[in-house]
């Protein structure tokens, strides 16, 4: 091989100040009037975008405004059915995404593309055009220094599945530059991570940025852009509807930077007259109640059909970096009478492994009770448990001072427990089927739905219908499958789907997984005034925010045990990540 | 010490010869499949592959009168079949159990029609030759040595490509892109890996291998050919692949111990010991089930088995 040592970005080109290369003037990659259609939906409408060497570039957009599928355009996913692409200054079509790595465009998408039977080095060969022997050994030396500059302490020899999603995270980022890309693409990289691996993640495309590589960060959170950003693309309904440059991201005007694109992802349903505000604008705290903006421009027919999620959306606030609106007496979870019991629960894991350990704990009526944890710590087997979907193998789960511990999924819906979990598509919903059946498929023996045995067809698509109506949700109609939802509409018809039995207590897993900001506040604005109907909802999430925004108590798991249990106010964002990293217990109180 | 006379040694010999005789059928076509399954493609028409390798290798054999000839075109019989398992289930995607399910009657089906339409009534056997070679020295071990070192070249082959299988798995760029888009086709091709042509791939080594593996049966080992003469052979490999985890070297182990089961059972009936004829043949195939069962929760499955892969779906 005649270089044995191409592109290390990170040891290599660090030379910077002294004799910097010099720079070509014009951008990277030059996407012009990119559009893609599926089906119906025009998911790409006239899109052009320039991506610059030397930048971190953010594309900003909710769930469905195109930026996934414009970048896999770029990765060569898809072909774009108009458009043009010009890589420095050069016309050309992108066939496959070999094509693209080959190209110097690199990928690093929301599934990780990681084979995980497959060691580290297999995964960096793989894809590379070379004899039939691959050269492990040589591609070992090059990775074991890669390793070391991204900060991972493992050999090339170890399989992925062995690794942390964080640690996968950097495999691909090293994986793909090391197939010389100059641009590298990041599809919604922070949602798989904790607190701290997001502030690494971010170090370290400032310090690849550094080295000239072309950053794009997909991304719908807004404080992460904004963090990072030396441009910013904002995509609204498949079309770009406004860029920030360098002047303005990096300038000494961030904060109105803040507002501005705030604006543009939500233009429709902001005022405009908050455009120059300098204080907040109003929040109106009332539960389900419709805000009429001054200026609200969406035509009266849709109205009714988004009233619920504008009101939710309009109470929100924090994520506008302004103060929390939700207030609620900080007692309610004291003055809430026990429902539901845990003594000492005991259970494995799908693998049999202990997954739960000698946990006990009290849910109080009204209160939302917070689960935080770095994923496989226990949280997805403690909802289960108190779901009724997984069995125990020791220990007693009360219910109004009833024993119902081991008495199946069946007796704990009957008895007013939900479930919504974190995977929507498989074990949440049956993709091929319609809407209309999914809604209906929990209460399926039951009247109004069935007689015994003859199914009520009528009654089935009523509920349907009402319930795309009432939740908002974006569909064709109820006979649509519903796998052909996205993955917010999906979510807000399993939430409608429980809260339709009408559950005195409420397990959700992540339910704002991968939604955009708008259904997001829906969904937790929905669950908060679950609560404060006197409801118990239990919410395991990985958004901290959201644990701190709407949980009356947060109890954070790790390694199958209840390590904390702290009042919402007692608590904050570092102390959490600590305690769900393993940190050293404090002087919090469990509860018996 | 029994009844039939026979020396021990010389029966003790004949017993291994036998077992392992039996097991190269089951180990070629089991090397394929396992490169399928890791590929993805789960190919339940190895069966017929294996039918359509023995008669069109023992008609080319019989036509020239070449072993050789004989099975190559055995070989390609199964390869055109590969081709075909591919081309539905990979460029299509048609299901993969329909597809195998239907290549092996048709295997079947077509193999019978063609042997009756061309043989006639008649039943000939091959006159060609397929020498046994015996290996100086290591065929002199007592009994163990005339078993295994006086065979013929398919024989000898079928161990040989064991290892050889294990190598290409493990340490070729193939074998890494078999491995990649059987167990998550979309990182594969994300890393730019060719789904496609790999499976493609993968499919005519493992409708190769069971066309060797029926050319074995017809032209070397039993030199005629028998309509259904594969008798359920084609699933006792995927059994065995199962069995052996995707590994080349348990396959083997697996294949040897069903070869051995079974002509023990032969054995047995030979030596006049009295046990029911239908329970001895069972034998070897409880032995799968009781492996299976065993085995089922231990050995990783591919990931991407069965699923057909289409860019941008997930």
């Amino acid at each position: 091989m005649a270089n044995p040592h191409p592109p290390a970005p990170l040891s290599r080109r660090a030379g910077r100040g002294g004799n910097e290369e010099p720079i070509d003037r014009g951008p990277i990659i030059a996407m012009r009037d990119i559009s893609k259609r599926f089906g119906p939906a025009l998911a790409n409408d006239h899109i052009s975008l320039d991506l610059w060497p030397g930048e971190v570039h953010a594309v900003l957009g909710e769930n469905g405004a195109g930026k996934t599928t414009l970048m896999n355009v770029l990765a060569g996913m898809y072909q774009p059915d108009a458009g043009t692409i010009r890589i420095a200054g050069e016309e050309v079509q992108i066939a496959s995404p070999a094509d693209a790595l080959r190209r110097g465009i690199g990928t690093v998408y929301q599934h990780f593309t990681l084979v995980p039977n497959l060691s580290i080095v297999e995964n960096v060969v793989l894809g590379d055009e070379g004899g039939f022997l691959p050269d492990l050994s040589a591609a070992d030396a090059k990775l074991t220094a890669m390793l070391a500059d991204f900060g991972l302490d493992v050999s090339p020899r170890t399989e992925i599945r062995n690794l942390a999603l964080g640690q996968r995270q950097r495999v691909e980022i090293i994986k793909v530059l090391l197939r010389g890309s100059r641009v590298l693409v990041l599809d919604e990289p922070t949602s798989v991570l904790t607190p701290g691996e997001v502030t690494a993640l971010l170090d370290l495309l400032r310090h690849l940025r550094d080295q000239g590589v072309a950053v794009v960060l997909i991304t719908h959170k807004l404080g992460e852009a904004l963090a990072v950003s030396d441009r910013v693309t904002i995509l609204r309904n498949g079309r770009n509807v406004g860029e920030f440059g360098p002047d303005v991201m990096t300038g000494a005007a961030k904060e109105s930077v803040r507002d501005r694109i705030v604006e543009q992802m939500f233009g429709a349903t902001q005022p405009t007259e908050t455009r120059h505000h300098g204080a907040q604008q109003s929040i109106d705290v009332s539960p389900g109640v419709a805000i009429k903006h001054p200026g609200h421009s969406e035509p009266a027919g849709e109205e009714s059909r988004h009233s619920r999620t504008d009101a939710a959306f309009s109470r929100d606030s924090s994520f506008l970096g302004m103060t929390t609106s939700l207030r609620r007496s900080p007692s309610r979870a004291e003055s809430g009478t026990t429902l539901l019991s845990l003594r000492g629960i005991s259970t494995l894991g799908d693998r049999g492994a202990p997954a739960l350990q000698d946990l006990s704990l009290d849910l109080h009526r009204g209160e939302v009770f917070g689960i935080a944890g770095v994923d496989g710590n226990g949280q997805k087997e403690l909802g289960e448990v108190i779901a009724g979907q997984r069995a125990v193998s020791s220990g007693q789960i009360f219910l109004d001072g009833a024993e119902i511990t081991n008495r199946g999924l069946g007796t704990a819906t009957r008895l007013g427990i939900g479930y919504v979990t974190d995977d929507r598509l498989h074990e949440g919903s049956v993709a091929a089927s319609s809407v209309t059946d999914n809604v209906a498929l929990k209460a399926i023996g039951r009247q109004p739905f069935s007689n015994g045995f003859w199914l009520n067809r009528r009654a089935m698509d009523e509920e349907a219908r009402r319930l795309i109506v009432e939740f908002g949700v974006k569909t064709p109609g109820p006979e649509t499958a519903i796998g052909m939802l996205s993955g917010g509409n999906i979510q807000k018809l399993l939430l409608a789907r429980e809260l339709a039995l009408a559950p005195k207590l409420l397990v959700c897993n992540k339910p704002t997984t991968g939604l955009d900001l708008r259904t997001a506040r829906f969904v937790v604005q929905t669950l908060r005034e679950q609560a404060d109907a006197g409801k118990v909802v239990v919410l395991i999430s990985s958004e901290l925010d959201e644990l701190m925004e709407i949980s009356d108590r947060i109890g954070v798991m790790y390694n199958g045990q209840l390590v904390a249990v702290m009042p919402r106010g007692e608590t904050d964002l570092e102390t959490l990540g600590n305690l769900m990293l393993g940190g050293a217990r404090r002087a919090f109180k469990v509860p018996a | 010490m029994n009844g039939s006379g026979v020396p021990l040694a010389a029966f003790v010999t004949a017993m291994l010869a036998a077992g392992l005789v039996a097991a190269v059928p089951l180990v070629l076509a089991a090397l394929g499949e396992a490169v399928g399954e890791k590929s993805g493609l789960l190919n339940l028409g190895i069966e017929g592959m294996m039918l359509a390798g023995a008669f069109f290798g023992f008609l080319a054999a019989f036509q020239t009168g070449s072993a050789v000839l004989g099975v190559l075109g055995g070989i390609a019989a199964g390869a055109v079949l590969g081709l075909v398992f591919a081309a539905l289930t990979v460029s299509l995607r048609v299901d993969q159990v329909l597809v195998g399910l239907a290549i092996t009657i048709f295997g079947g089906g077509l193999t019978a029609f063609l042997y009756r339409d061309i043989f006639g009534g008649q039943n000939p056997s091959l006159n060609v030759d397929a020498p046994r070679i015996a290996i100086p020295l290591l065929s002199r071990i007592p009994v163990a040595g005339p078993a295994m070192f006086n065979q013929g070249v398919l024989f000898y082959l079928a161990f040989a490509l064991v290892p050889a299988f294990a190598f290409v798995l493990a340490r070729t760029r193939f074998g890494l892109q078999v491995r990649a888009v059987g167990e998550y086709p979309f990182a594969a091709d994300a890393a730019g890996v060719d789904v496609t042509r790999t499976r493609y791939l993968a499919a005519l080594i493992a409708g190769s291998m069971a066309g060797l593996a029926g050319a074995f049966l017809a032209v070397a080992d039993l030199k005629i050919f028998q309509v259904g003469m594969t008798v359920g052979m084609g699933f006792i490999a995927l059994a065995l692949t199962m069995v052996g985890g995707w590994n080349p070297y348990r396959i083997l182990l697996a294949s040897v111990l069903f070869g051995l089961l079974r002509s023990l059972g032969n054995g047995l009936q030979i030596l006049g010991i009295d046990v029911r004829t239908e329970f001895i043949t069972m034998l070897p195939y409880i032995g799968i089930m009781i492996a299976l069962a065993i085995l089922a929760g231990r050995t990783s499955i591919p990931a991407a088995l069965g699923i057909p892969y289409a860019r941008g779906r997930r």
